[in-house]
């Protein structure tokens, strides 16, 4: 039998496949492949998010794709002994990569082809049906584009859960020019890193996105704002940005229409507060990124005070199939209000960590044990954080809880951008709360009042709390501050704050001496009438 | 309020300028920005990048030079925590102190870290190897505790690998 | 419709700057009043002669909406909008006042209070201390839970301007300095440095106001609501900071 030639095998570029060891993995790959004279491109693709199986190499044999992993670079030369080239049997051998259960019983729209695809490739984006959607968009006068946005059922999936078409409709309608589309590529909340994996998986898809979202409401520039932390996003975007102009995809006259539309990427500096769109605005034009009062919305006065749309990454990824497919093919996924699909994002202490895009109306046990497979230490889970920092600790009674925005919120917490964060029963919730205090100290930009010298309260209440001298005035100190920095803050960060802390101090007040839930009768008396 | 006329014309406070070659190096920065205002954040980072910081001392070249006051660059730099107005160590490694890590044993690798590097995060080592930065998330959370040294993730992270990791950029120029 | 509103007013800050537009009706506690489109929520509250406390806005200025005093109730929306940053509407039904906005601002009060001096409240006859007996707070109960917090009480106090000093102990961070700066005198001196609870007025990059660009105009003094910034004539016998908050 004569060595295959012109073999791809796949490692992935993601960060975190990179922090696991994929680039060792890369260079070990070329070596031997060059050393044993093998006909083998590497490719470096994106991850399909599941990291436990990470570094995960992948070869595509007759046109499918076999999966190995976890693998270590010193497992390279064994596994080339195995026959990875035939896709043969080896101890790491996952099968073809479609059916690995966790993957094969998601509905990947928006994350269709990361993990698949070379993000560098604009080839490969093209052949897997890449800039179908703005193609089609720029068929259409810009009202209907944004009507097939209204017609799924779209909603921001950063966290505020914004109905899209309603915002593209308002830029539209603005008639100060010139316009901007901003991407909040600012993914600051922990547990989550579905944005990372769509700039670094499939950069190109964003571009699209900004693309039809300028053809819509009328944009001649956006911005993409990433942050800091995340310079392989970053590289990727910047390749892909000098990349797509080169074939008129971005630029003067895209794809031979009259629209006109350049994207630049801006780098965040270690603020979390500017994940918050208005402080965004405020830092891409080179301020202190303080938050500004709403109104008036970003919509009609946003980027130097023009009309500007501004929207999560999430949100932008899910637009070009939704272009390309209609935007009732899209609605016809999820439950009520929440249409389409949410990539969750399992992260803490869980056994097979990673992204799960899946419709509207899992439930968070499903999620966690189905998928995640319960915690990575073996022991019982006794938390899990929904929607980021700001976002309600859940018990273990609640799990089954379903997952969409209304859901979530009745049972007294938000879905945020979709991490969830698995805690098992060595965590202390009273310390959880405190750091939510913390990091909205932390965090503050400082304007209003209540985050500014409130968050420092807090920390200083729970730390009084745990100590107990003076727990019951504690607490109620600690109620009111937190109706305070719900009702009285500027933003978000200040008006979230008190879901983690009082879902903590609700949930397990046996961590905070308040007695335990389940055998004193009089804790919901102690910790006041939150929520 | 009455104006002082020796008040307001009163000779202005000398103030250190930068090294010439420092100094042109921010100019070359404020030329690539175009002397436009809004990128002064844009700015901030360029000359971090070049110099490794933003000298106290910088902050009038660049104020002038996007029509600024230095109040306001000041203002900027203040905000934002990734600007640094002293030099780093060599390296610079973030510990994430979020709450995935947290969920697998952030805190207690967090203490470790700052007792084999020898100091708080927030400070550089005495051999001026190490920066240690306290960092909210590094989008790594399916593999937690992570951590980055420079620019390099590294995730699911344990004692002796993060003993590696210090060890070896001690010895590392 | 300056003219009009100075008639109007009385002597009364308006908290925000009068503008000129169509008039729009709205009532405010079942007063209707009619005021240019674009006003605030709260100049049209103070035409209507209802007092809503205030601290970081004052008609001078352009609206910040930070301190969160000022918040009101409007029919129709949900929670609690600053008056000074909400723009009136036709048909607009404000409430100025009501349980939980008392709550409100007792609690945005006693922050405030954490972290002040509290030798200068009493006798005190800055526009905080008016704020305080509108909302009804002077002090922190002496076993109240803020009481030995974090604080700025031992900041600076810059004495270097010779007409006017900045004592940072009592300074409630509202930028009105900041932006009568840059607003009124457009000499951009100040800011504020740092973020969070670490945010402080400052000159220049950190340094006294007399080393700052300062040009002594006195904006910022106008400005302050809290007597952080005030005028050296007025302590003939030379300025000593008060006692702060007792731990």
């Amino acid at each position: 039998m004569s060595a295959p030639s012109n073999m791809r095998v796949f490692v992935p570029c993601d960060a975190l496949s990179i922090a696991l060891g994929a680039d060792e993995v890369a260079d070990r790959l070329v070596a031997e492949a060059a050393s044993r004279s093998l006909d083998v491109t590497v490719v470096r693709n994106g991850s399909h998010g599941l990291f436990w199986l990470e570094p995960m190499v992948e070869v595509e044999v007759d046109g499918v794709r076999h999966a190995y992993g976890p693998i270590d670079a010193d497992d390279v030369p064994e596994l080339l002994d195995a026959g990875l080239l035939e896709a043969g049997p080896h101890r790491t051998s996952l099968g073809p990569t479609h059916s690995i259960p966790e993957l094969e019983r998601q509905t990947r729209l928006t994350f269709a082809r990361v993990g698949v695809i070379d993000p560098r490739s604009l080839d490969d984006y093209l052949a897997h049906g890449g800039f179908d959607g703005l193609r089609r968009a720029l068929t259409m006068a810009p009202g209907d584009v944004v009507g097939e946005i209204e017609t799924s059922g779209l909603r921001g999936r950063g966290g505020a859960a914004f109905p899209t078409g309603i915002k593209w409709r308002t830029v539209l309608g603005a008639p100060a020019t010139p316009k901007y589309v901003v991407a909040n590529a600012d993914e600051g909340d922990s547990g989550t890193f579905a944005d990372r994996m769509v700039m670094e998986g499939d950069p190109f898809c964003l571009i699209e996105a900004m693309a039809i979202a300028a053809h819509a409401v009328g944009a001649s520039h956006g911005v993409i704002y990433c942050r800091s932390e995340y310079p392989h996003a970053i590289a990727t975007l910047e390749y892909c940005i000098d990349v797509a102009p080169q074939h008129g995809w971005l630029g003067s006259g895209i794809a031979g229409s009259g629209l006109d539309f350049d994207i630049e990427v801006r780098v965040g500096a270690g603020a979390y507060i500017c994940g918050e769109e208005t402080s965004m605005l405020e830092s891409i034009e080179g301020k202190r990124g303080m938050v500004r009062p709403k109104p008036p919305l970003p919509a009609l006065e946003g980027l130097y005070g023009k009309p500007t749309v501004v929207n999560n990454i999430i949100t932008l990824a899910s637009v070009p199939w939704i272009l390309a497919n209609g935007g009732a093919a899209y609605s016809a996924h999820g439950v009520g209000r929440s249409s389409g699909t949410l990539p969750v994002q399992l992260a803490g202490n869980i056994r097979r960590g990673g992204l799960v895009e899946v419709p509207f109306g899992i439930t968070v046990r499903e999620l966690i044990e189905g998928y995640g497979g319960g915690t990575a230490s073996g022991r019982p889970a006794r938390a899990v954080q929904i929607g980021g920092p700001l976002g309600a600790y859940f018990h273990d009674g609640q799990l089954d809880t379903v997952l969409d925005y209304e859901a979530i919120a009745a049972a007294g917490g938000l879905l945020g951008h979709g991490g969830v964060v698995v805690f098992d029963d060595t965590i202390d919730m009273a310390a959880q709360a405190r750091f939510a205090m913390e990091f909205c100290a932390a965090e503050s930009c400082g304007k209003c009042t209540p985050c500014r010298i409130g968050s420092t309260r807090g920390v200083e209440l729970i730390d009084k709390i745990v100590i107990g001298e003076r727990r019951s005035a504690d607490v109620a100190q600690l109620e009111e501050l937190c109706d305070v920095l719900e009702h009285g803050s500027l933003c978000a960060l200040g008006g979230l704050t008190p879901y983690p802390v009082r879902s903590a101090m609700q949930h397990f007040p046996e961590d905070f001496g308040l007695g335990d839930r389940n055998s004193d009768q009089n804790f919901e008396q102690k910790v006041g009438e939150s929520n | 309020m009455i104006r002082d006329r020796t008040l307001s014309k009163r000779r202005q406070p000398e103030r250190p300028s930068l090294p010439a070659d420092q100094a042109s190096i921010v100019s070359a920065v404020l030329a690539a920005n175009q002397l436009d205002p809004t990128r002064l954040l844009v700015v901030l980072q360029q000359v971090q990048h070049e110099l490794g910081f933003v000298p106290n001392d910088a902050v009038g070249q660049i104020a002038v030079g996007l029509g600024l006051s230095r109040a306001e660059v000041h203002g900027v730099i203040s905000f934002y925590h990734d600007i640094r107005t002293e030099p780093a160590g060599r390296h610079v490694l973030k510990v994430c102190q979020a709450e995935s890590c947290q969920a697998t044993g952030g805190r207690a690798l967090t203490q470790h870290i700052q007792d084999v590097v020898g100091c708080e995060l927030g400070d550089t080592s005495a051999d001026g190897a190490i920066t240690l930065e306290a960092v909210y998330c590094l989008g790594l959370c399916a593999a937690s505790p992570a951590v980055m040294i420079d620019e390099r993730p590294i995730a699911r992270v344990t004692v002796a690998r993060i003993d590696r990791v210090v060890e070896s950029a001690r010895s590392a120029s | 419709m300056w003219s009009e509103l100075r008639a109007l007013r009385d002597g009364v800050d308006l908290g925000t700057p009068p503008r000129d537009g169509e008039p729009v009706t709205l009532s405010v506690d079942g007063v209707p009043v009619t005021v240019a489109a674009g006003s605030s929520v709260l100049l049209a509250a103070g035409i209507a002669g209802c007092t809503v406390p205030k601290l970081c806005a004052t008609d001078t200025l352009e609206p910040f909406g930070s301190c969160r005093v000022c918040l009101v109730e409007i029919e129709g929306r949900r929670g609690y909008p600053a008056s000074c940053t909400t723009p009136v509407d036709d048909g607009m039904q404000v409430r100025t006042n009501s349980e939980m906005l008392t709550k409100l601002r007792r609690g945005v009060i006693e922050l405030y209070l954490s972290d002040f001096p509290e030798g200068d409240i009493d006798g005190g006859w800055s526009q905080l201390n008016d704020t305080l007996d509108q909302v009804g707070v002077h002090r922190l109960a002496d076993d109240h839970p803020y009481r030995s917090g974090a604080n700025h009480q031992s900041g600076v106090l810059d004495l270097s301007n010779p007409y006017f000093l900045f004592d940072q102990a009592k300074c409630i961070v509202c930028s009105r300095c900041v932006r009568a700066c840059e607003e009124i005198q457009g000499t951009f001196a100040l800011t504020i440095g740092g973020r969070g609870f670490g945010s402080t007025v400052v000159a220049g990059q950190d340094e006294s106001f007399l080393d700052s660009d300062c040009v002594s105009c006195g904006a910022c003094v106008q400005a302050c609501p809290s007597d952080a910034l005030i005028e050296k004539s007025l302590f003939p016998g030379g300025y000593e900071r008060a006692d702060s908050r007792q731990a």
